[in-house]
């Protein structure tokens, strides 16, 4: 499932250079086909967050469940960036730290279109200056696969 | 098992209606927007699958529902209400059902899982409204099941233990965990109701959602058994760990802990007490055999126990942090897992529900650990 190092480089140049073009200083991803297209990691949505944020410039950071660090760590591109929340803690703080660590402290963040709203929503909170958008012509024009394949099971 | 289930009925459902509206009046909320998904299927009991073409419902503090429908999809709008089509764009016709129940200003509930780009059509169609998270009023209402959701989840529970007990009766040396898996299957499709189950055998019980890696059934292995079936739309959840042969002092040690910390939480689900102190007091009996603290393993890597109503997890969590009082109706999972990486894991995870004398348990515990039905 996983893709090659030099294939994730590859895809996350050309999402940055989209992000340029298309004037975003971020681009938060749930999983799904972006994200698979994007980093191989296949993850089962839940209630608790998983994303990848890719800055602008720099590394993709993931944000992941503390108690799913080992599986996360099986399944993202070797030596990724992991930013783990625990039970208590909230994901959109860690969210909030990849953006200050990037140097994204104005400007517009693009979500991926199929981005849940409650992330939408807190994420504001942790992170009330910056300006939230669509990612998809960003995505699209990068070539990223956005289209879901059937699933599995719910 | 299917004889005797009584579906929700519309009166039942047209009174959750009417308990939404009362809190969105409470909360100076003018309406929420729901997509397809659980929310919209407690409320009306229409179960669609949320897909590229937007299918909604707006749910107003004031007046009645109101529904957004693909154009194609014409035929399965549900008959006798105030349903609009949409055929290119369905942001303004969105904004005018808005308008016509009283919504052109204030504040919007959005369905926590209401995808982005619904989101961003909403609020470019409707630049005068504030949006806030519609779980105040969604969750408000799912968290407190009734008498019928009781009986539904109590059916659920009852039908998994029996898929349960049927697969656990097949095991033997050498069979591979989706052997298993698949006899567990079996069971529930002659039961009656769709269900899974993941399987792990020794080492792999220690991860909490399982690995893909094939394996075998070998003597003194653990085997653990999780998730659940859905009757009527309503969820069961339950974990069993049993031992295959003899258990090794330590599996017996850790497994008789296991109990006792799920023990634990469940004397410490008192009405009126914080969600966290069920967490605390599981983690506590955990802690005290020298595992974590907190979520370090070897020890409980995750929260106590979750919600469960139409989706296998939901509002609200046992978990630290959370004060929420416990109350009549709410439904939690009790399921403090121990996590040894490299050795096992046990994990006992039976639902319960909250009454005004305590929590009631759905299942009944597993007593030992070669026995995983009382």
């Amino acid at each position: 499932m996983q893709i090659t190092s030099d294939t994730y480089a590859q895809r996350v140049a050309q999402v940055q250079a989209a992000m340029k073009e298309f004037g975003l200083a971020a681009v938060v991803i749930e999983p799904g086909a972006a994200m698979q297209h994007l980093t191989g990691v296949r993850w089962g949505r839940s209630e608790r967050t998983f994303l990848v944020v890719i800055p602008a410039k720099g590394a993709p950071a993931f944000v992941v469940p503390g108690f799913e660090e080992e599986r996360a760590r099986e399944m993202t591109p070797k030596g990724a960036d992991i930013r783990v929340w625990q039970e208590d803690e909230s994901p959109f703080e860690r969210v909030a730290q990849v953006f200050q660590d990037r140097g994204v402290t104005t400007g517009r963040v693009g979500m991926e279109e199929s981005l849940r709203f409650f992330i939408l929503h807190n994420l504001k909170k942790a992170a009330p200056k910056m300006e939230y958008v669509t990612a998809q012509p960003a995505l699209k024009s990068a070539g990223v696969n956005l289209v879901e394949a059937p699933r599995r099971r719910p | 098992m299917t004889v005797g289930v009584v579906p929700i009925t519309d009166a039942e459902r047209q009174q959750r209606v009417a308990k939404a509206q009362r809190l969105m009046r409470e909360q100076k909320i003018g309406g929420i927007f729901l997509e397809a998904g659980s929310s919209l299927d407690y409320f009306t009991g229409a179960s669609w699958q949320p897909s590229d073409r937007l299918f909604g419902l707006v749910l107003p503090a004031k007046g009645d529902l109101v529904w957004l429908v693909p154009a194609a999809d014409e035929k399965r709008a549900p008959a006798g209400q105030d349903v609009r089509l949409w055929q290119d764009d369905p942001f303004p016709r969105l904004a005018q059902m808005l308008k016509d129940r009283g919504i052109a200003s204030g504040t919007l509930g959005i369905d926590e899982r209401a995808r982005f780009f619904v989101f961003d059509g909403i609020r470019r169609a409707c630049p005068a409204l504030e949006f806030t998270n519609a779980d105040s009023v969604t969750a408000g209402c799912r968290m407190y099941k009734s008498a019928a959701e009781l009986a539904l989840m109590q059916r659920a529970s009852d039908v998994t233990i029996a898929a349960y007990k049927a697969g656990l009766a097949t095991l033997r040396e050498g069979m591979p965990q989706n052997e298993l898996q698949n006899n567990i299957h079996a069971a529930y499709r002659a039961l009656g109701y769709p269900g899974y189950v993941s399987v792990m055998y020794g080492a792999y019980t220690a991860f909490p959602h399982g690995s893909l890696t094939p394996q075998k059934l070998k003597l003194g292995d653990f085997v653990m058994i999780d998730d659940g079936c859905t009757v009527e739309g309503y969820q069961s959840d339950i974990t069993r760990t049993v031992i295959f042969g003899k258990p090794t002092d330590r599996q017996r040690q850790i497994w008789t802990l296991e109990r006792k910390a799920q023990d634990a939480a469940l004397a410490a689900a008192k009405p009126g007490a914080p969600c966290e102190a069920v967490d605390i007091a599981a983690r506590k009996v955990i802690e005290a055999a020298g595992f974590g603290p907190g979520y370090k393993t070897p020890g409980l890597p995750h929260r106590t126990g979750h919600g469960i109503g139409l989706d296998g997890h939901e509002w609200t969590y046992l978990v630290k942090g959370n004060k929420t009082p416990l109350a009549k109706g709410m439904c939690f999972s009790d399921e403090p897992t121990i996590a040894i990486y490299g050795e096992f894991g046990v994990r006992l995870e039976d639902c319960f529900y909250m009454t005004d004398d305590g929590p009631h348990l759905f299942s009944k515990q597993s007593p030992a650990i070669d026995q995983p039905f009382a």
